[in-house]
C-alpha cells in the first residue's frame, strides 16, 4: 500500500426523491488498499459503488479517482472496472471472449489480446478454460471469470459487488483468502461492498461501516472490533453485551464509572466515541468474560449469575447468564478448548470481568429501539 | 353425479367444441385434392392438378410477391420499433409509460374496419395514394403489439447487469447494444419477425382498403373467390397458406422459448 491518494469522494450525496441513499460521503482511499464498504441491506453502500463506478449520478459532491475529477465522466470511461453481484458473465460467449471482451476496444493486437486472456485465466487458477461455455460454469468459476474479465483491464481500481455472496459457505471462505492474495500481489486497489462482516473483516484493510446512507466509521478491522464509535457499529461486529453505566468522574485518557451489574471501574476514553454524556452505554465482547463455578481470582469486577440457556457451535460454547438486575442476559463465549461444555441451564456460575475488556460506547440514545 | 360422469361430458363438450372450430379449416385442404369443380360430396378422386396451374396465374404469383414484401418490410419495422420500445418499457420507469404501453397495444382490441377505414380517410388527405406502401404502414399498426410484447418477454428476464458490465468494460452505448443486448434477444427478434411476417401475411381488412391496384394474397383470395371455376386453385392457395402459416408460428414459438431459456 502506498501513500497515494486513489479515490478522494468529498461530500457526495444522493437522493432518490426524498430518500437520501447516501448523505455526505467523505472517503479517501490508498493506492492498493482493500476497502469494503459494510452495512445492512439498503444503507446505501450499493448506491456508493455505482457512483464510485459511475453508474450513479450524485447531486452534489465531488469524486476524484486517481487525481482526476470524474463529474460528467461516463462509467466506460473511467479507471475503474466492476465485478457485479450476478457476476453479468455474458451468456452468449465463451470463457475467452468473456474475459476479453473489454480489450476489444483496446489497441492491442488479437495475439496480444489472447495471451492477455490466457494470463489472465491463469490468474485466477481457470488456465485453459478459454473455450468452455458460459452455461457450462459453476458458481465459483463464474466469479472468477467476472474477476479476470475486470483484472484484465488493469483498472486503477477494482470494485466488487457482494462478490462472495452467491457461493455457498467453504467456497466463499477459500474465494476471500484468494481474492486477498490477488489483490496483495497486483497491488490494485479493491473497494468491496458486503452486508457479511466476516467477509469484511478478513479481506480488508480497511472497512466503512454505513447505516441509513451515513458512513459511521472507518477504521482497520480490529479498531472497528475494539473501539466501535457507538452501538449500531459494535452490535454490527462481532457480538456485545450491552450495559448501561453512570459517569461518575472523567479523565484524561479514563472514565470512572458505574456499570449496572457489574459494580464501580475505570475504563478508557474511547477515541471514536464523539459525546460523552453522564449517562454513557459500554459493551463487553462475550470471549472477553470468564464463566467459572467457583468464584475467580484476579478480576476487576465479579458477578453471579444462572446459565438460562447454553449454545453448541463447535469452536465455541456460547452461555447466557441471568444477572439479578439487568434485563438482558450477559452472552459468554468460551472456546471449545477440551470438548467439554461444563455449564448446564439452571446452573448458578461467576462472571469475571477485566475492565480494561469494557469497551465505551459512548451516548446511551444511540441505544436505538430497545432500551 | 360421479367425476368420470362429469369428465366425460366435459370432453365430449370440448370435442364437439374442436370439432366445430377446426372441421370448416380441415376441409380446405380435403376438397383442394378433389378432382373436381364443385365443392360437395361426394369426393370425385385425387388429384394435385389444382396446386400445378398454381404456377401458371401470373395475377397470383404477382399478388404473392405483393404479400411477400409487404410481409418482410412490416416484419422488420414492426421489430425493430417493438425492440427498442420493449426495452425502454422494461429497462426504465418514465413518465406515461403505462399510457404509451397501453395504446401500443390498442390495436389488438380496435375492430379493423374501424381502422381500415380511418386509415384510408387519413392517407388520401394528406395524398398518398393506396399502395403497397400504405398497406405495410398499417400492418406495422397492427403487427406492433405482437412485437412488442415478444421482446417485452425476452428483455423481462434479461440481467440488466449485463449491459453495464459490457459499458464498465468500455464499451460504447450502441457497442454494447450491438455486441451484448442484441445477441442476447435475438432469438426474441427471430420469433418476433415470424409472428409479424405471418400477422401482415393473413391480414385481409386493412390491405382490402389500402392496396389500392397491387393487392396482396388475402385480397387476391377473396376476389377470385367470385368465380367458382377458379375455386379448387384458391383452395389449394389457401391451404398453403395455412401451412406455412402454421410451420412459421411453430418455428417463431421455438425461438420464444429458446429466449426466454437463454436468458436464465
Amino acid at each position: 500500500m502506498s501513500e497515494q491518494n486513489i479515490i478522494e469522494i468529498q461530500g457526495v450525496e444522493k437522493r432518490f426523491g426524498s430518500f437520501v441513499a447516501v448523505s455526505d460521503l467523505n472517503l479517501t482511499l490508498k493506492e492498493g488498499e482493500f476497502f469494503s464498504l459494510l452495512g445492512p441491506s439498503g444503507c446505501g453502500k450499493t448506491t456508493a459503488l455505482r457512483i464510485i463506478a459511475g453508474f450513479q449520478d450524485h447531486e452534489e459532491g465531488e469524486i476524484r479517482i486517481d487525481g482526476r475529477t470524474m463529474g460528467e465522466v461516463p462509467a466506460n470511461k473511467r479507471p475503474t472496472n466492476m465485478v457485479f453481484q450476478s457476476y453479468a458473465i455474458f451468456p452468449h460467449l465463451n470463457v475467452g471472449d468473456n474475459v476479453g471482451f473489454g480489450l476489444r476496444k483496446t489497441k492491442f493486437s488479437r495475439k496480444e489480446i489472447k495471451e492477455r486472456v490466457a494470463e489472465a485465466l491463469e490468474m485466477v487458477e481457470l488456465g485453459g478454460l478459454q473455450d468452455r461455455k458460459a452455461n457450462e460454469l459453476s458458481g465459483g468459476q463464474r466469479q472468477r471469470v467476472a474477476l479476470a474479465r475486470a483484472l484484465v483491464m488493469r483498472p486503477k481500481v477494482l470494485l466488487l459487488d457482494e462478490p462472495l455472496s452467491a457461493l455457498d459457505k467453504n467456497l466463499r471462505e477459500a474465494m476471500q483468502l484468494e481474492m486477498r492474495r490477488l489483490q496483495q500481489k497486483l497491488g490494485i486497489t479493491f473497494v468491496m461492498v458486503t452486508h457479511d462482516q466476516y467477509e469484511a473483516m478478513t479481506m480488508s484493510d480497511r472497512i466503512g461501516v454505513m447505516f441509513a446512507g451515513q458512513l459511521k466509521q472507518v477504521d482497520k478491522p480490529e479498531v472497528l472490533y475494539s473501539q466501535p464509535c457507538n452501538r449500531e457499529v459494535a452490535s454490527f461486529i462481532g457480538g456485545m453485551n450491552f450495559l448501561d453505566a453512570e459517569v461518575t468522574a472523567e479523565n484524561a485518557e479514563t472514565l470512572e464509572v458505574n456499570v449496572k451489574g457489574l459494580g464501580k471501574m475505570e475504563i478508557g476514553v474511547n477515541p471514536n466515541v464523539q459525546v460523552h454524556d453522564k449517562e454513557l452505554l459500554v459493551g463487553v465482547r462475550p470471549e472477553q468474560l470468564e464463566i467459572s463455578a467457583e468464584k475467580p481470582d484476579g478480576y476487576d469486577a465479579l458477578v453471579q449469575g444462572e446459565v438460562s440457556d447454553v449454545a453448541f457451535y463447535g469452536e465455541s460454547v456460547h452461555y447466557y447468564v441471568r444477572v439479578d438486575g439487568l434485563k438482558d442476559s450477559i452472552a459468554v463465549a468460551v472456546p471449545n478448548y477440551f470438548h467439554t461444555v461444563d455449564h448446564t441451564r439452571g446452573d448458578t456460575v461467576w462472571l469475571g470481568v477485566q475492565s480494561a475488556s469494557v469497551i465505551d460506547l459512548g451516548k446511551r440514545e444511540s441505544l436505538g429501539g430497545d432500551k | 353425479m360421479t367425476k368420470a360422469f362429469r369428465f366425460s361430458w366435459l370432453l365430449v363438450y370440448a370435442i364437439a367444441y374442436l370439432v366445430f372450430l377446426y372441421l370448416p379449416v380441415l376441409l380446405l385442404p380435403l376438397f383442394s385434392f378433389n378432382d373436381g369443380t364443385i365443392v360437395a360430396f361426394p369426393l370425385k378422386g385425387f388429384t394435385l392438378k389444382w396446386y400445378a396451374q398454381l404456377g401458371q396465374q401470373d395475377t397470383l404469383l404477382q399478388a404473392m410477391v405483393n404479400s411477400l414484401i409487404v410481409g418482410s418490410v412490416t416484419a422488420l419495422m414492426a421489430t425493430s420499433l417493438g425492440l427498442f420500445a420493449a426495452r425502454a418499457y422494461v429497462r426504465y420507469r418514465f413518465t406515461g409509460r403505462e399510457l404509451s404501453e397501453g395504446l401500443v397495444m390498442l390495436p389488438l382490441v380496435i375492430p379493423g374496419i374501424i381502422v381500415a377505414s380511418s386509415m384510408l380517410v387519413l392517407f388520401i388527405s394528406i395524398g398518398l395514394k393506396p399502395s403497397l406502401a400504405t398497406v405495410i404502414l398499417g400492418h406495422v399498426f397492427v403487427a406492433l403489439p405482437f412485437s412488442v410484447s415478444i421482446m417485452k418477454s425476452a428483455f423481462d428476464d434479461f440481467d440488466q447487469s449485463l449491459e453495464e458490465a459490457a459499458f464498465d468494460l468500455g464499451e460504447s452505448v450502441v457497442g454494447t447494444f450491438r455486441r451484448v443486448t442484441l445477441p442476447i434477444v435475438a432469438p426474441g427478434i427471430v420469433a418476433s419477425l415470424l409472428v409479424t411476417f405471418t400477422v401482415s401475411f393473413d391480414e385481409f381488412v386493412l390491405a382490402f382498403f389500402l392496396s389500392g391496384n397491387s393487392p396482396t394474397l388475402p385480397v387476391y383470395i377473396w376476389s377470385q373467390i367470385r368465380f367458382p371455376a377458379k375455386l379448387p386453385n384458391t383452395l389449394a392457395l389457401g391451404s398453403l397458406l395455412l401451412l406455412s402459416s402454421v410451420l412459421l408460428l411453430l418455428i417463431a414459438e421455438y425461438f420464444r422459448r429458446r429466449s426466454i431459456q437463454s436468458s436464465d
